[in-house]
């Protein structure tokens, strides 16, 4: 991975020589700081300030831009000076703001918007998917004629292919997360014939650790977790099958599209595969306001909040993750950037309105697996019937019942102060106001049935009954696996129930609940080109997501095709082609090689059927990907950070891969596949459960499993992984940065993890060699690949006399070679 | 144009960028220049975890006093977290004119009612929501979801540090357990992960993780450790010497030396034990009830006088049973009585012993909590969550002492005079700082984000 940071905005083009950008500079500043009255609808002095083509009308007052003219342009007089007349509400415009719209005007105050929801925008990344030729060049791929191309432009040529010990341990950490073993190492240095490379890919794009590596980079851009965050940060204890389905459909090599449809609608596009219901883990991936949906009471404003949040997440979460849009930015207002109307967000909200987060059941067995779910949704409408009848008794109250109430919680709260009880008077104490509030739920359900009456019961009663038939049924059924994944019917818990039918969604204005505006059916984003952005889903909830599901996935959808490849070509290198691989829109970084990745969506689309193993084996055969990652000042020169590829970047590895590494060297790497999340945390379950790093033991079984078998607390991350770059699990994390902190080192040097797989790392090379020196040879075979150098070893040697073996190999983890990968 | 400012407005290639963002060693703006002149260069932020009652410590009510025991009756629904509105319930401690100010405080915090010339209060906070995840992190990141940076952050990504052998950003959490959201409350979010605060654990064996190897690890000793990291430190330049131009690989040896330091700072820094009786005593360290607050708000003091930008101190843990935090569902008396005992005389010692030595004048004092509380009771004694009010109190650093801003209605049910979110807040902090807040961004998948997120205006009528 590329050393990345992101782009500072501080000064925005204030600092900058390119023209100052209407829809950049000048819009935001205006609807910000002026939309409040001069919005579309009854602006003041009918001056709406919206869009240019209004602001260029100008109002009452006749026009207020004198496009090249700043001094004669009425905006200009209205928004600078002492005491300047606008804006009415809060502080003038900063003189920076006032100076960006005045240089607008001074460079003939142009519109570079892309209307919203215009159907010919020429943005890159929403122009059709065409194949462009291959440049006629001498090369081994196309992809390095492309690159070649593009280098010759500039006027730089690539770097030399890099020696077999380079290229064996970047390919095998790049597809595997792993360093290769000496044995490996030593069998393609041996391996003379012409295709020793490409069996060396295909050797590890076959081998199960591949799925592992690939799911990480997946795990990330989805925003996994194995707890829900927030508040309290309850376990998720079935998360991880989702995270396994995600292995293994890279080491499958499913098909693209497949893949996609899967996890937003396999449970209703592939009903007799249990993989369809697990898959859609992925709706329920990201964090979940525990209190704000078991909690909080139905119809307060509170609750509609957390359900509005909990949608705007998956909607997020999709669209980011699928299509590269930033298409929740269109919360409170049409995209400021891009051509995402406010209808089309609200649209999306629309096609999660029937899902929740919450564990479901599923079955290996195929026709078990079709048959439950059959059974489930025979439940559906008696429960849909059933509803309004428990409303009622939800909503029975009375001024015994509130007394009545109070009275229980203060008794139970008085129990749980009492805590875990100590003496006899205690436990005395604690079985009455066990007693009393038994029998105050007696009487509170006498007097609810006392208000709702003996016509509510009986109805009650009969679909209830309906239900247990159902449910008898069920039970015949063996016990199904269960997975936490996005749910549109499951058993109400508390103040956390499903929906049964889509919940309404209205658009609302400024992003405001207290604000509803029209009804909003479901749909997508407006601006990919033949494409329906709105669905016709007859009101039911699984036909929506399954629409979503075949919009993204239509071979038109030039967004999907360009993502998923832009997203593999960034693993690979470290950066993308297009360096935003969340955001194909106007903020985001246009590609380096439009050409290159419009040949490789169509390629991959086409050609490779949405191969993903396809894929990888052509870049990495690639000769672009094969160069050294040296330096050479003169190329240097003209592109200091290598977007043109001019070599091989040189990656720090993530901390995973450093975990696993540290695992393989000294011999204790675990490789068992799947299964439950392992705790590597003291845990202790509460009212907000205890994650305590520092409680346990980095020798127990649960310490060797690979780091993407983790138990991912999303409120206390583990702080070692967290100090070498692994990103917080509750953000949608395309790309992670790396940093080299004082507070890493000490991570590295000291965390006891480190500190243990020293150790045993030492255990391990004593055994290899009756002398240190073919000792310590053994360990750099094992971590960095290669024979130590002379100096090195008679270094190390001394270090090792006088200091012992373990020191040497906690040096070795905390070398750059170790780190840093050519 | 710096060098440095060249590499921002490039993108960030390779070059010094890599050295210039180890440790954080100068922020953002450290060369650039800030936004406008700095009143102050450090915080230190209180964070009342659970939600301090407001109408139970700085919001006086002489209704609340008059009609308590009365039904309640605001004149609208009142809809409330977990229960049904109770009758209207005063304070159990009694309230006293404090100060030249003369502002009325509750007997809970009678020692930072006596610095009450020195704070402004904001009286009308209001919070997006009233459930105390969300609500934790709005006042930490200015979002209601998780995975955005705090303002501790924040502000070491722009300003960076005073002292390279101590962490910028620095967070002592209550030792009972974490607030809601746990460490998360504290983190870099989208930022560069040098940027999260680095969590003190005061007063246990190892209040810093990994700052020395484990006891067990016999094999490192003075001796191996010394020798050991030259050792590494020649092997990392020897494989650097055959890859030029890549300054992360000088930058991450740079990162030892730099831990190196660290570990030599820390425990001096972390050692109270050499303060004066009188010192430790102004801060409460002689009763049990506030030593352990009285040895965190001490600690802060040393660190920020030793350059740490900013401090977060934590008051409250989880929200479970008995009560560790201001959650005070069922007894406002007993439990915001244990909690205002152990933070009101630890904080204001902070205040008094910052003034003594001349800290105070650039250093703020942001005291806060999630939301407030209701004026009517829950059960019979306690109070339940309101969103619609409460207390955020500043001090020091360009701050103007004893005044008050916005106000709540007459019960302190709601704030009606320029209700303020924090935003407002986040936005007078960064101001006093030297940063305008509109203009520290950071793009993350497509958006410029802010602290401030599309909000907040300077609140000038606390400036000094």
């Amino acid at each position: 991975m590329k050393f990345t940071i992101a782009l500072a905005i501080l000064t925005a083009a204030a600092a900058r020589a390119d023209p100052a950008s209407f829809q950049k500079d000048v819009l935001p500043v205006l609807s910000e700081r002026c939309g409040i009255c001069h919005a579309a609808g009854n602006p003041q002095a009918n001056l709406v300030l919206a869009s240019h083509k209004t602001l260029l009308e100008g109002g009452l007052s006749g026009s207020v831009i004198r496009p090249g003219n700043p001094d004669q342009s009425l905006l200009i007089e209205y928004i600078s000076g002492e005491k300047p007349r606008m804006p009415k509400v809060g502080p003038p415009l900063t003189p920076q703001q006032v100076e960006l719209i005045r240089r607008w005007i001074v460079e003939g105050a142009k519109d570079d918007t892309v209307a919203a929801g215009s159907s010919s925008s020429t943005w890159w990344s929403l122009r059709p998917l065409v194949k462009p030729p291959v440049p006629k060049l001498t090369a081994r791929t196309p992809v390095d004629a492309f690159i070649l191309a593009k280098l010759g432009e500039k006027g730089l040529t690539p770097s030399p292919e890099a020696g077999r010990r380079v290229l064996i341990r970047r390919l095998t950490y790049d597809l595997l997360g792993l360093p290769p073993t000496p044995e490996e190492i030593e069998a393609f240095l041996a391996d003379r014939s012409p295709d020793a490379y490409e069996k060396l890919v295909d050797r590890l794009l076959a081998s199960p650790r591949y799925g592992e590596r690939w799911a990480r980079h997946w795990l990330d851009v989805v925003h996994y977790g194995d707890s829900h965050g927030y508040d309290k940060d309850k376990p998720r204890p079935n998360a991880w099958p989702y995270r396994d389905y995600v292995i293994r459909s890279f080491n499958k090599d499913k098909p693209y599209a497949r893949f996609v449809e899967e996890q937003l609608a396999g449970d209703i596009l592939f009903p007799d595969d249990p993989e369809g219901v697990v898959a859609t883990g992925f709706i329920a991936a990201g964090p979940w306001d525990f209190v704000g949906h078991m909690e909080l009471r139905e119809g307060t404003t509170d609750k509609h909040l957390a359900r509005l949040l909990d949608r705007d997440d998956m909607v997020a979460a999709t669209m980011s993750t699928f299509v590269s849009l930033t298409a929740h930015c269109a919360r409170c207002h049409d995209h400021k950037f891009d051509p995402i109307k406010q209808e089309d967000y609200y649209s999306l909200q629309a096609v999660f309105a029937g899902v929740d987060r919450a564990d479901r059941p599923y079955d290996l067995d195929p026709a078990t697996h079709l048959r439950r779910q059959e059974l489930l949704r025979r439940k559906l409408p008696i429960q849909i019937e059933l509803q309004p009848y428990l409303d009622k008794v939800d909503q029975a109250t009375s001024p015994e019942i509130v007394q009545l109430d109070d009275q229980t919680r203060e008794w139970r709260q008085e129990l749980a102060q009492l805590g875990t009880t100590k003496n006899d008077a205690e436990i005395a104490l604690r079985k009455t106001l066990q007693e009393k509030i038994d029998q105050a739920g007696k009487r509170r359900k006498e007097l609810v049935d006392g208000v709702v009456g003996p016509a509510t019961l009986a109805e009650i009663d009969r679909l209830t009954r309906k239900i247990n038939a159902e449910d008898q049924l069920l039970e015949k059924l063996p016990k199904p696996l269960i997975v936490y994944a996005g749910s549109d019917f499951f058993d109400r818990k508390s103040n956390f129930r499903p929906s049964l039918v889509p919940r309404p969604i209205h658009l609302l204005v400024r992003g405001n609940l207290a604000s509803p505006g029209p009804l909003m059916t479901s749909g997508t984003v407006s601006c990919v080109n033949g494409l329906p952005a709105r669905f016709a889903d007859g009101g039911d909830e699984g036909s929506r997501r399954a629409a979503l599901a075949k919009w993204i996935t239509d071979p038109s959808n030039m967004l999907a095709w360009r993502s998923i490849v832009n997203r593999v070509w960034h693993h690979h290198f470290g950066a993308g082609l297009a360096d935003t691989p969340n955001d194909f829109g106007r903020m985001g970084s246009q590609p380096t090689h439009p050409e290159l990745l419009d040949w490789l969506a169509v390629w991959f689309r086409d050609d490779a059927q949405g191969s993903l193993k396809k894929l990888h084996k052509l870049i990495t055969t690639s000769s672009v990907y094969r160069q050294s990652s040296g330096n050479r000042p003169d190329a240097h020169r003209v592109d200091s950070e290598n977007r043109y590829l001019w070599r091989m970047n040189r990656p720090r590895l993530d901390a995973e891969s450093i975990r696993d590494s540290a695992l393989q060297v000294s011999g204790k790497l675990d490789l068992t596949m799947g299964g439950p999340a392992v705790r590597q945390f003291f845990f202790k379950d509460d009212h907000s459960p205890t994650y305590d790093y520092a409680r346990f033991d980095p020798d127990s079984p649960e310490a060797y499993r690979r780091s993407i078998y983790r138990f991912i607390a999303r409120s206390v991350p583990d702080p070692f992984m967290d100090r070498l770059d692994c990103p917080d699990s509750s953000l949608l994390t395309p790309k992670r940065s790396t940093t080299l902190t004082a507070i890493q080192a000490l991570a590295l040097l000291n965390n006891p993890f480190m500190i243990r797989a020293s150790q045993h790392f030492a255990e391990r090379i004593r055994k290899s060699s009756g002398e240190l020196s073919g000792q310590i040879a053994a360990g750099y075979r094992l971590a960095l690949g290669r024979e130590p150098a002379e100096t090195e070893l008679r270094m190390l040697v001394a270090h090792a006399e006088k200091h012992g073996l373990e020191n040497v190999c906690r040096l070795i983890f905390n070398s750059n070679e170790f780190l840093f990968i050519d | 144009m710096t060098r440095r400012n060249f590499l921002w407005n490039a993108g960030g290639g390779l070059g010094g960028i890599a050295l210039a963002q180890l440790m954080t060693e100068e922020g953002l703006l450290a060369q650039a220049g800030q936004h406008h002149p700095a009143k102050a260069k450090r915080v230190v932020q209180l964070f009342m975890s659970g939600a301090a009652s407001q109408c139970d410590t700085f919001d006086y009510k002489p209704l609340l006093l008059k009609r308590s025991g009365e039904a309640w009756d605001p004149g609208e629904k009142v809809e409330l977290f977990q229960s049904n509105p109770g009758l209207v319930m005063k304070s159990p401690w009694a309230w006293k004119q404090y100060g030249r100010c003369g502002r009325w405080m509750s007997g809970l915090v009678p020692h930072i009612a006596s610095c009450a010339d020195d704070i402004a209060f904001v009286h009308s906070m209001i919070s997006k929501s009233n459930v105390h995840g969300p609500a934790t992190f709005m006042q930490n990141t200015g979002f209601i979801l998780p995975g955005y940076p705090s303002a501790g952050a924040w502000v070491s990504y722009a300003l960076g540090t005073l002292n390279q052998n101590l962490p910028v950003f620095v967070v002592l959490p209550d030792p009972r357990g974490f607030a809601p959201n746990g460490p998360a409350n504290w983190s870099p979010g989208f930022l560069p992960a040098a940027h999260q605060g680095t969590m003190i654990r005061v007063g246990t064996p190892h209040p810093i993780y990994d700052l020395f190897p484990p006891e067990s690890a016999k094999f490192i000793t003075r001796e191996s450790e010394a020798e050991g990291l030259d050792l590494l430190a020649k092997l990392n330049r020897a494989h650097m010497e055959t890859r030029e131009g890549d300054s992360r690989l000088d930058a991450r040896i740079a990162s030892y030396e730099m831990a190196a330091s660290l570990q030599l700072s820390a425990p001096e820094v972390l050692d109270v034990s050499a303060e004066p009786e009188a010192t430790k005593k102004l801060y409460g360290m002689d009763r049990e009830i506030t030593a352990d607050m009285g040895r965190r708000c001490l600690t802060a003091r040393r660190l920020l006088e030793r350059g740490v930008r900013f401090v977060q101190i934590w008051s409250g843990a989880d929200n479970g049973f008995p009560r560790r935090n201001w959650d005070s569902h069922e007894d406002i008396a007993r439990d915001h009585g244990d909690m205002g005992t152990s933070m009101d005389q630890p904080v204001a010692g902070l205040i008094q012993d910052l003034k003594a030595r001349g800290l105070l004048e650039d250093t703020i004092v942001h005291w806060t909590t999630e939301f407030g509380r209701m004026p009517c009771s829950q059960g019979s004694k306690g109070r339940d969550h309101n969103p619609f009010a409460f207390t955020t109190w500043l001090a020091g650093g360009g701050i103007k002492g004893g005044v008050a801003y916005g106000a709540t209605d007459d019960w302190s049910y709601k704030a009606v005079q320029k209700p303020t979110y924090c935003y407002d807040v986040h936005a007078t902090i960064l101001h006093l700082l030297g940063i305008d807040h509109t203009r520290l961004a950071f793009r993350h998948n497509g958006i410029d984000r802010r602290l401030t997120d599309v909000h907040g205006e300077v609140i000038r009528e606390l400036l000094a």
